[in-house]
């Protein structure tokens, strides 16, 4: 198993054949596609084409389960936005009338379209940080000559969250060992002993920033440029080479977003008046 | 042999504080010697290395009076990042040196900043994490492998790097002794078939006392004593009135001297204590 930035995915899956740019390519390219789709139906298709993908991939299916929640709360969040707290618009078609509030059609409409337009945007970035390591985004970003401290930068900002949550659990610990037990105590209880939590983590970080930059230092590395002046080996990408498939995934990639782009702004393809799934709740509601 | 590291009257207080960390320092160390330094907590023992490797004055604001010349020029003279690639520090705690997010990352990126080629790297590559045997934990991230093997990857890290002078800060304070040991057989390779200058600052003494060619004791910022290690561990009396205890066949000798039953040199080791008691006991 190989650690991912989501989980572990097994030695034996088919996606460590693919180059880490092909992945980030497909994580910046395909996460646009759903704000060019406003029919759901488009949007739940990518969804399942995710799916098959996190499937072949050999992603543990498990870990989806923890998306639930997020997925239900958020969908509660858009649908009360929309509705409840939608407004009164004589123009739009009232479903139904409760406790003062109205519920239009074309409201619940917009909140289903906007839904549906997140969800695949997060299948989109699960399916990436569930087979991706933290070394595929450098290599990705650095095999398309993005300057090695931007990278570098990036890599120590992936590292710091994972230091600082650490941590985080340490000062935790820590409490509890002494007799803190936040469970049943208000919420404002809660937040205030979080602020507790926060001045041992601040200072532990000051201190980790000062070591850091001295490892930094030792190793003759400065911001400022390599001090030989030498041009920097990037040993890391000498372990990746793009494979043929490599370049059909991008051709393809790039080719159904192009293609996506004609249809919708061409061909009016994509919109929601023409989506079935809203033609069959529209029946079953109005 | 010549000197690779010659400090005179060096005193250095950081800013803020009241008193110096460290004050009055002379050492010199000669090149492919192995020097460790031992004290108290607070002693000025990381102070110094960080002088030796131009963290001080560079990364640290402070007073600084006397002189550190490295191979014969003064710590501030060198370029950013040249000093760096005669002198490598390894620091106590492992995981806050790491770098990168994989152990081969961690181990090239230093050769990447010091403008090594790809072969060369690749070269460097293979014998350090021989050396280290490191070899099967390249793919792995270096803060989910143990203490012991976090603490050979920042030691292969600056290892690869090829630096003349190599100063250990307390490497194996956070280590099990079997992990201790595992370190210091790496460090007695280096003694035996690379010549490097090494310094170390350690508290467990029965790994650094094989080893070292040279001994120093600080305590409040100063060096009080400083000598070669046979001659330094006959001074029991002041390193055990400094909390030093020193290891356990040497301690014997010194209870066995207190009370008039051995009159001779202290042994460095177990080896050396069981050869002198056969000495003194004829078989």
């Amino acid at each position: 198993m190989n650690k991912t930035l989501l989980g572990y995915v097994p030695n034996e899956s088919p996606i460590y054949s693919v180059h880490p740019f092909v992945k980030l390519f497909f994580l910046l390219i395909v996460s646009l596609f759903p704000m060019f789709v406003t029919a759901p139906d488009w949007n739940i298709g990518l969804m399942f084409i995710i799916i098959i993908l996190m499937w072949i991939s050999r992603v543990n299916m498990k870990t989806l389960k923890i998306y639930v929640p997020v997925a239900i709360s958020m969908g509660t969040i858009i649908f009360i936005s929309y509705t409840v707290l939608g407004g009164t618009h004589p123009e739009f078609e009232l479903l139904a009338r409760v406790w003062g509030i109205n519920f239009y059609w074309e409201r619940v409409r917009d909140a289903l379209v906007v839904y549906f337009r997140i969800l695949p945007m997060i299948f989109t970035m699960v399916f990436f940080l569930s087979t991706s390591r933290e070394r595929d985004i450098i290599v990705a970003m650095r095999s398309v000559k993005v300057p090695f401290v931007i990278t570098y930068v990036f890599a120590m900002a992936l590292r710091s969250a994972g230091m600082v949550l650490e941590d985080f659990q340490i000062v935790r610990q820590a409490e509890q060992a002494r007799g803190f037990d936040p469970a049943g105590k208000s919420l404002p209880y809660k937040i205030r002993q979080y602020v507790m939590y926060m001045i041992p983590l601040f200072a532990l970080s000051l201190r980790r920033s000062e070591e850091f930059t001295n490892a930094l230092v030792a190793r003759g590395y400065a911001f400022t440029g390599e001090f030989s002046k030498v041009k920097r080996a990037d040993y890391i990408l000498t372990h990746y080479s793009y494979k043929y498939f490599d370049y059909i995934f991008i051709a393809l990639i790039g080719i159904t977003f192009i293609a996506l782009l004609i249809f919708r702004y061409g061909f009016g393809y994509f919109l929601v008046e023409q989506s079935w799934l809203m033609g069959i709740l529209y029946g079953a509601v109005s | 042999m010549s000197n690779v590291i010659e400090i005179e009257d060096y005193s250095w207080k950081y800013v803020n504080t009241r008193t110096p960390a460290i004050e009055g320092i002379n050492l010199t160390v000669e090149e492919g010697s192995f020097v460790g330094i031992i004290g108290p907590n607070g002693a000025g023992k990381t102070t110094l290395a960080y002088s030796m490797d131009g963290l001080i004055p560079g990364q640290y604001n402070g007073i600084k009076k006397g002189t550190v010349e490295v191979f014969g020029t003064e710590v501030e003279d060198y370029a950013k990042g040249e000093l760096q690639q005669l002198v490598g520090v390894v620091f106590s705690d492992p995981e806050a040196q790491f770098t990168a997010m994989t152990v081969e990352d961690e181990l090239v990126f230093g050769m990447e900043n010091i403008g090594l080629s790809v072969p060369e790297i690749r070269d460097r590559l293979e014998w350090v994490t021989e050396l280290t045997e490191l070899s099967h934990l390249l793919m792995k991230p270096p803060y989910e492998i143990s203490g012991g093997q976090k603490q050979r990857v920042a030691l292969a890290a600056v290892l690869a790097m090829r630096p003349k002078i190599l100063i250990l800060d307390e490497p194996t304070s956070m280590l099990d002794p079997v992990s201790r040991g595992r370190i210091f057989e790496v460090l007695a390779k280096l003694k035996a078939e690379e010549n490097n200058t090494i310094i170390v600052i350690e508290h467990s003494l029965e790994n650094l006392i094989p080893l070292a060619d040279q001994m120093v004791l600080m305590a409040d910022g100063s060096i009080l004593l400083q000598d070669e290690t046979q001659a330094f561990f006959q001074q029991s009396k002041l390193l055990l009135d400094k909390g030093l205890y020193p290891p356990g066949a040497m301690h014997f000798f010194h209870e066995l001297k207190m009370k008039n039953y051995y009159q001779g040199k202290y042994p460095l080791t177990v080896t050396e204590g069981i050869d002198l008691l056969r000495e003194i006991k004829g078989f």
